[in-house]
């Protein structure tokens, strides 16, 4: 009987504990990521909404983002192997590029709700290029795979970037 | 004078809404749903997850949707960015590229619905899907949300075979070889 109760009280306490260990982390993660990024796009969002200026921005994106076409131009172009790595680092231009979208294309209904999926796609070609050398290592590579490795992700890039844009427009169809 | 400063003070009024709209709408079910997910990666534990990676290094084409799209989700779900990238220690080397390109391109897609993944760049999705959520309404983005995900599997399978064949055409045994003897003697 008392082994039951120790088994039990001991299941229990490591359940609570993993749940509190797990909700420490969530909050500390939105203290420390997600809030300050949500605070500087509010702060974009608000200066083009407060401003005026969404209108011109769409305007100027257009020809880059406001068709398939342009889409695949854009991929292609931040997907290239001399920029992608550059543009890399913390997401940062992708998450930009992807809220001025948001915000002056679909929340005003400029470009029907389908488009946001070859967008979605669009924006990131260059995911992770920044990051090979290292995302390899932690991989436990040694440095010939790295020495090719790196140039192999980044010429894949410049053919799977605009491909996933074709991709993902295929597969908008009926979203609504 | 004073007109201006309305309309300057005004610019950050629409900012902090815009911030406000985002800290009680997407804050507390991202807080909630990462704990679950955490609670449950806990439980599960990394054991587990090893075992898969091991299983996925098998040679042979009939182990690519293995390769590309089952380890690397499980790794970024289980795992998260960035840590998701050493479950590429169980493959041969001229597979690790590769896999890292399938894992690292499936950090974002699966963000409007597991975002613990990668909280830190959580707008790569979110910048356009609260412009979906404000012109086109929930179910709308939920419909995005799911595409993304499952496109996003679609992607990574393509670039890791093409990653692959690339490495594969670069790859020089000798210099391989050569480097790891190398490396092998330093110690």
């Amino acid at each position: 009987m008392r082994k039951f109760l120790e088994t039990i009280g001991r299941g229990a306490g490591r359940v609570v504990g993993v749940l509190y260990q797990a909700g420490r982390d969530s909050v500390d993660q939105a203290i420390k990521n997600i809030i300050p990024f949500m605070a500087f796009i509010a702060f974009i969002i608000g200066i083009i909404n407060g401003t005026g200026v969404g209108p011109a921005i769409a305007n100027a994106l257009r020809p880059l983002a406001g068709n398939v076409i342009g889409m695949i131009v854009l991929s292609l172009i931040v997907g290239l192997p001399v920029l992608s790595p550059l543009l890399g680092p913390g997401a940062v231009i992708a998450q930009i590029i992807g809220t001025l979208l948001g915000t002056t294309f679909f929340a005003t209904r400029t470009l029907p709700a389908s488009m946001a999926l070859p967008a979605l796609f669009a924006i990131n070609p260059q995911v992770g290029c920044d990051f090979i050398p290292v995302g390899l290592a932690l991989g436990e590579a040694e440095p010939y795979t790295v020495e090719v490795g790196v140039p192999a992700v980044l010429f894949s890039r410049m053919v799977t970037g605009p491909l996933a844009v074709i991709l993902a427009w295929l597969a908008s169809f009926g979203l609504s | 004078m004073i007109a201006f400063a309305e309309w300057f003070i005004g610019l950050f009024q629409q900012g902090a809404q815009v911030f406000v709209g985002l800290l009680t709408g997407i804050i507390p079910l991202v807080i909630v749903l990462m704990t679950a997910v955490n609670a449950l990666i806990a439980l599960i534990g990394q054991e587990r997850v090893d075992k898969l990676g091991e299983f996925a290094a098998r040679p042979g084409w009939i182990y690519t949707p293995l390769r590309y799209i089952v380890l690397p989700f499980v790794a970024v779900f289980f795992l998260t960015n960035p840590m998701a990238y050493t479950m590429g220690r169980f493959l041969p080397e001229r597979l690790k590229p590769a896999f890292y390109d399938a894992a690292v391109s499936y950090v974002h897609p699966p963000l409007g619905i597991f975002p613990h993944i990668n909280p830190g760049e959580l707008f790569v999705w979110l910048g356009i899907a609260q412009g979906v959520q404000a012109g086109y309404g929930d179910s709308t983005m939920i419909n995005l949300a799911v595409r993304y995900l499952l496109i996003g599997l679609v992607v990574i399978f393509i670039r890791g075979i093409v990653t692959e064949r690339i490495t594969a055409y670069m790859w020089n045994p000798a210099e391989a070889e050569a480097e790891s003897d190398h490396y092998a003697s330093a110690y």
